[in-house]
């Protein structure tokens, strides 16, 4: 049995919706939630058919000619239905998020809008299946997050959108570049083709590594690796929902996994390791989560610690792919998805401090534990996971990522793992002492900066709920780690597809 | 071969040269336009001349009659408008753009002549044996400067036309009369003169709206030979 | 080259019921024009009522070359011999130039409506008919004298139509225009004569046989590349372009960024290529200029307050791209594969940016008409108003930005195959420049119209499908980038 209907049904209806979408009026939020709920849900349907179809050993592939030598192609192979799964389930996630933090506010047809093609072109970044396709859905992905970065309209929002667009247009550029050279060099080149490009080096290795630079240049743009992250400290000016989505998921995971496809499916590991630029790219990571980590301390505000927290975060990622060794590849892919749900969840819980309570500031967190217990769990669950306690996510995937050093024999990662684990700790146990230990309004002392009564719970339902599902989920990816189609489990196929173990 | 000159073909030419200058560049506007009816008689004498009939009565018809009639309605003699605002060109430009459109003018006259030069490869010996496509090639010449030269839009627009006829003299000489030149040649009369009356329409609407002022331009051409 | 342009024998003759397709195509756009003239419409379906047949007979003669491949038609009236053929380009600018007269003409009825055009809109009809039926002709001719017609034609329809609003600055910026493009069409015949004095004849495909290089191909490529250069607004003739977009109708404005400066354009790479099949310094001239275009013309977007200058400068910009591909065109010693892939780049760009340019003319003309103001400081909050127009204008600035999907990726995509394949990097540089001044000028507007700070103002209500016929030129654009194949594989021929 064939189905090529999937891959492009599961793209189809995420366009279709941002279609509906914007015919439909400003003023029908009902139906305009319906929809949307209705296609996330339809989406996590469709990739979970796909996930048992790949498990089955099934890849389904949708394909026409774009032009002579240029095809489009969309196909579910492991890596991708990985990737697109996360999309599809966080898409749901954050959108339920979205309802409940925009209620009443602006602009809100724009905003679903191009939200769902925001995740429409994260599932099609899942699913390319050649760098043409996948250029096609990493440049709509820099398009349609433009408004959602510039949603509030305020001048800081739109500088931060302009700054935005000069990173990632000047990206995309040098992508374009890097990917017409490659393909008048070899042509349309298949990520599922197992030859790499290993029959092209003895000729033209300045050109392989010169191409390769633009490639991994252009991604590391989004993937937001020093000193190409200027962007997205500044993009935390949009909504708690944007900045959720960005930073968790699609912006700066799609450069992350960019780059996994350049490395894995395009070049081959092995070509790449002949190359030299892997050490090159496990050097930069390493530049990049030190650096991250440190300047996430520096901030005082709890956003803008996310995102430098992210930005050091991302990088282990690239780590993963920087050792040489099937370790290091499955603490990638763990991290990949592991990262997404820590992430997503502190910024929910971040949006929801910042909703109920008009808490930006660390300094103005103390005592909310007892205000908001749930949003505060979730938040300690996300930080002791970004640190990388077990039997939290974030451990297993520091733990792959050592093991794959060792056996790289690069001890010197392994020195970076834990110089940032401490400063992980560093940024974020100050934060959770400050919830759960210190004394604050709650307890009579002072008052909350701007304290709302959004609902019957501790806030809205629409805000907890999401949150609360992210964090079981990101519990559960840690402690039920050995699971068949768990994160791990999910990752180790993945890796094992690309060593041919 | 001094003896196949032909004197009227020399008169023909010689008129059309003289009324062409004074047309381009008498600043008495009406005077101008006096001339340019001239001038159209005299290209019609010339299309009999060298056995276009069709293209002279076409030349008579849409350029002496109807284009001639065009240049007095703008002037304000035709027609019912009393407001004869326009009766000289008195935009006064620097000597550098004058100097600058010279030589354009001049640029444009080479590579003319020397195209032609190379078309007709006897005229390079005995060039007054054509006369009327010597005339054609000065005509162009200094209609085109007189185009770049003016920002008066009814001047720009008698250097247009006799840009036009010298382009079709030098068509003819290069070409012959043949059917198809002849029919190119009607084709160019044709939009010419519905150029005329567009253009004409437009300065009167302008004057209109706006008074004289409104016809000198703000900036200036941008046309190049080449 | 001029196997390309279908400049050779036809293998079928054409059948009765393409004759008549063709008849139609050539005069019922004209008819039509005369008829709306007299009874002008005022709501939409009777212009759709009244294009159908057209597009039909445009559908007919796709078929037709489907079917049979090259087409040609001849007759010889009092020795002069006319011809026209068919081949894939021409079915393609052919359908191009329909589809987005059609769209024009659709939006025409509602923006009248709402705009208060005075007495002269139902001259309107009669010019837009005529243009159509001179851009088709013009596809198609394939002698001197019959495009010589169809260019004065066309540009003569233009005028009056930039003309038809009436203001003053729309009069000045017109006469102008008439005089350029008078004098223009004026060096195209001097060229003319002249090849038609050393070789005695006009039919292209005659001429491309007997032509060899020398002074007077020379003389006569300069004078009339002048010419079309001049009406297409090439860089740096171009200084006529933004002041008559500026105060023109939209849909005018669509037609003629869309379509009327392609056809300049049309001519000068398909006389060129005859006239000087491997020449070595003009296309690089051309290819420069092109560059410089690329640049000024994204500056002047970049510095203009105006949205409709905006639109406009951006055409000067886009011709840029076009004028770079000449070398791979034109140029001497250019391999078989990237000039193929130059010349499917090349008409890709071409179309893509007519259907592009035409859409984003019209939500500029939403956005003016239903903001009432025409700078783009006046556009502050209307993305929150006018989401829709702002929309379209997104997508038709993906095209002109060359970002995917559409038509303008695709065929950067092909250019930069082909300059790499040939290594002309100051080319692929000039490409890539490009793309970021667009996307910079372009986002200062969409920065303008994201401001929520903005006083509240009120919006005149637009009529239903302006917005829609708007959109789907957009999305056409979108269309023919990722299906290229099938138009690019028609003009490689067709009959099989």
């Amino acid at each position: 049995m064939t189905a090529e209907w999937l891959p492009i049904t599961a793209l189809a209806i995420a366009l279709l919706v941002t279609g509906i979408i914007f015919v439909l009026p400003e003023e029908s939020h009902r139906l305009r939630t319906t929809i949307n709920l209705l296609a996330a849900v339809t989406n996590i349907v469709l990739v979970t058919l796909m996930v048992r179809r790949v498990a089955a050993g099934y890849e389904d592939i949708f394909s026409f000619q774009v032009v002579g030598g240029v095809d489009f192609v969309l196909r579910t192979d492991a890596l991708g239905v990985m990737f697109a799964g996360l999309s599809s389930l966080l898409w749901l996630c954050t959108t339920i998020y979205a309802i409940g933090y925009l209620e009443g506010s602006a602009n809100r047809k724009r905003f679903f809008g191009f939200f769902s093609l925001c995740v429409a072109s994260t599932i099609g970044i899942a699913l390319a299946d050649n760098l043409f396709t996948f250029l096609i859905f990493y440049e709509m992905l820099t398009l349609s997050t433009y408004p959602l970065v510039v949603h509030r309209g305020t001048e800081q929002a739109l500088n931060a959108g302009r700054i935005y667009l000069r990173y990632t247009l000047t990206a995309g550029v040098v992508l374009l570049l890097g990917a017409v050279l490659l393909y008048s060099l070899t042509g349309d080149q298949s990520f599922s083709s197992e030859a790499g490009l290993g029959d092209y080096l003895n000729d033209n290795r300045g050109l392989l590594t010169l191409i390769f630079a633009l490639l991994v240049g252009g991604f590391a743009v989004k993937a937001a690796m020093v000193p190409l992250h200027g962007w997205l400290p500044r993009a935390m000016v949009a909504p708690a929902p944007v900045s959720a989505l960005l930073h968790a998921v699609a912006v700066v995971k799609a450069g992350a996994f960019g780059i996994l496809r350049v490395v894995y499916d395009l070049y081959g590991i092995e070509l790449s390791v002949e190359l030299g630029v892997i050490t090159a790219l496990a050097v930069a990571a390493s530049i990049t989560i030190i650096y991250g980590s440190l300047r996430a301390i520096a901030q005082e505000e709890l956003k803008p610690r996310l995102a430098f927290s992210t930005i050091s975060q991302v990088s282990y990622v690239i780590l993963g792919i920087g050792l040489f060794g099937p370790f290091g590849t499955i603490g990638a892919l763990a991290h990949l998805l592991h990262q997404g749900l820590m992430k997503v969840t502190l910024f929910f819980c971040a949006g929801n401090y910042a909703e109920e309570l008009g808490i930006h500031r660390i300094d103005e967190m103390d005592g909310a534990g007892k205000r908001m217990p749930l949003t505060s769990i979730a938040f300690t669950i996300g930080a002791l996971g970004m640190i990388g306690l077990p039997p939290f996510a974030g451990f297993i995937t520091k733990w792959y990522l050592g093991i794959g050093a060792i056996q790289a024999e690069m001890y010197w990662v392994v020195a970076v793992l834990v110089i940032s684990s401490t400063l992980n700790a560093m940024y974020f146990l100050p934060i959770v002492h400050r919830l759960w230990f210190r004394l604050g309004p709650s307890h009579g002392k002072g008052s909350w900066p701007d304290e709302q009564r959004l609902g019957r719970f501790e806030t809205h339902g629409w805000l907890l709920l999401p949150m609360v599902f992210t964090a079981l989920v990101s519990l559960a990816a840690g402690l039920l780690a050995g699971l068949p189609f768990s994160p791990l489990d999910w990752a180790t196929r993945v890796a094992n597809g690309e060593y041919l173990l | 071969m001094i003896a196949s000159i032909d004197v009227v073909e020399v008169a023909l030419a010689l008129c059309l040269t003289g009324t062409a200058l004074v047309c381009l560049f008498d600043r008495h506007l009406l005077r101008a336009c006096r001339f340019f009816v001239a001038f159209a008689i005299a290209m019609a004498l010339a299309w009999w001349q060298l056995g276009a009939i069709w293209l002279a009565s076409a030349e008579l018809l849409l350029g002496a009659v109807l284009t001639g009639l065009c240049c007095f309605y703008a002037l304000g003699h035709v027609g019912s408008s009393g407001s004869s605002v326009l009766a000289h060109d008195h935009f006064s430009e620097p000597w550098t753009r004058i100097a600058m459109r010279v030589v354009l003018a001049l640029v444009w006259f080479v590579m003319v002549a020397v195209a032609i030069g190379y078309v007709l490869t006897d005229m390079q010996h005995s060039p007054a044996e054509h006369p009327l496509l010597l005339a054609g090639v000065v005509i162009a010449a200094s209609a085109m400067a007189s185009f770049a030269l003016h920002r008066h839009l009814l001047r720009r627009l008698l250097a247009f036309n006799l840009l036009g006829s010298g382009v079709f003299m030098l068509l003819a000489g290069v070409a012959g009369t043949t059917p198809t030149a002849q029919v190119l040649i009607s084709v160019g009369l044709l939009v010419a003169a519905l150029g005329s009356m567009l253009g004409v329409l437009l300065i009167r609407q302008l004057l209109h709206l706006q008074g004289v002022n409104a016809l000198d331009h703000d900036s200036g051409p941008k046309e190049s030979a080449t | 080259m001029i196997w390309r342009f279908g400049l050779f024998d036809s293998t079928f003759t054409p059948l009765a019921t393409t004759h008549w397709a063709l008849l139609t195509v050539l005069c019922l756009p004209l008819l039509m024009g005369l008829l709306a003239a007299l009874f002008p419409p005022k709501r939409a379906w009777p212009v759709l009522l009244a294009s159908a047949p057209i597009v039909a007979a445009g559908l007919m003669l796709l078929f037709a070359f489907n079917d049979a491949g090259l087409l040609r038609w001849q007759w010889a009236v009092a020795d002069i011999q006319l011809s026209l053929r068919l081949n894939g380009l021409s079915v393609l600018l052919l359908l191009t130039t329909q589809w987005i007269g059609v769209a024009a003409a659709l939006y025409t009825p509602g923006y009248l409506r709402l705009s208060d055009p005075g007495p002269m809109a139902r001259w309107l009809w009669p010019l837009m008919g005529t243009l159509i039926s001179a851009l088709s002709l013009m596809w198609l001719a394939t002698d001197l004298l019959t495009l010589y017609v169809a260019l004065e034609l066309m540009g003569l329809a233009a005028v009056g139509m930039l003309l038809l609003s009436g203001k003053a600055a729309a009069l000045k910026a017109g006469m102008r225009y008439l005089l350029l493009a008078l004098v223009g069409s004026l060096t195209y015949l001097l060229g003319v004569a002249l090849i038609l004095g050393h070789w005695g004849r006009l039919d292209l495909q005659g001429l491309a046989e007997i032509i060899e290089p020398g002074p007077v191909a020379w003389f006569a490529a300069a004078l009339v590349g002048a010419g079309l250069a001049l009406k297409a607004a090439l860089f740096p003739l171009h200084a006529w372009l933004s002041p008559v977009h500026e105060n023109a109708w939209t849909p005018v404005s669509a037609l003629h960024a869309g379509l009327v400066i392609k056809a300049s354009l049309f001519m000068l790479v398909l006389l060129w290529s005859i006239l000087l099949p491997d020449a070595f310094y003009a296309p690089r001239v051309i290819a420069w200029l092109g560059m410089l275009a690329i640049v000024w013309g994204g500056l002047l977007a970049w510095r203009t307050d105006s949205l409709k200058t905006l639109v406009a400068s951006s055409t000067v910009a886009q011709l840029g791209y076009l004028m770079v591909i000449f070398p791979l065109l034109l140029g001497a010693d250019v391999a078989p594969l990237p000039r193929a892939l130059a010349w499917e780049g090349f008409w890709l760009q071409l179309m893509g940016h007519a259907f592009a340019k035409a859409a984003m003319f019209m939500a500029a003309g939403n956005l003016i008409l239903a903001t009432g103001e025409s700078t783009l400081k006046g556009l502050a909050g209307t993305s929150r108003r006018l989401p829709l127009s702002l929309l379209v204008f997104g997508i038709a600035s993906i095209t002109l930005m060359g970002l995917p999907p559409s038509a303008g990726f695709t065929a950067k995509w092909l250019l930069f195959e082909a300059m790499i394949i040939t290594q002309q990097w100051w080319a692929v540089a000039a490409l890539l420049v490009g793309t970021l001044l667009t996307a910079a000028y372009i986002f200062r507007m969409f920065r303008y119209s994201f401001d929520e700070s903005a006083p509240r103002q009120r919006y005149q209500p637009l009529a239903p499908g302006m917005d829609l016929i708007a959109l789907t030129l957009a999305l056409a654009a979108f269309a023919l980038g990722l299906f290229a194949h099938y138009p690019l594989g028609l003009m490689h021929g067709g009959g099989v």
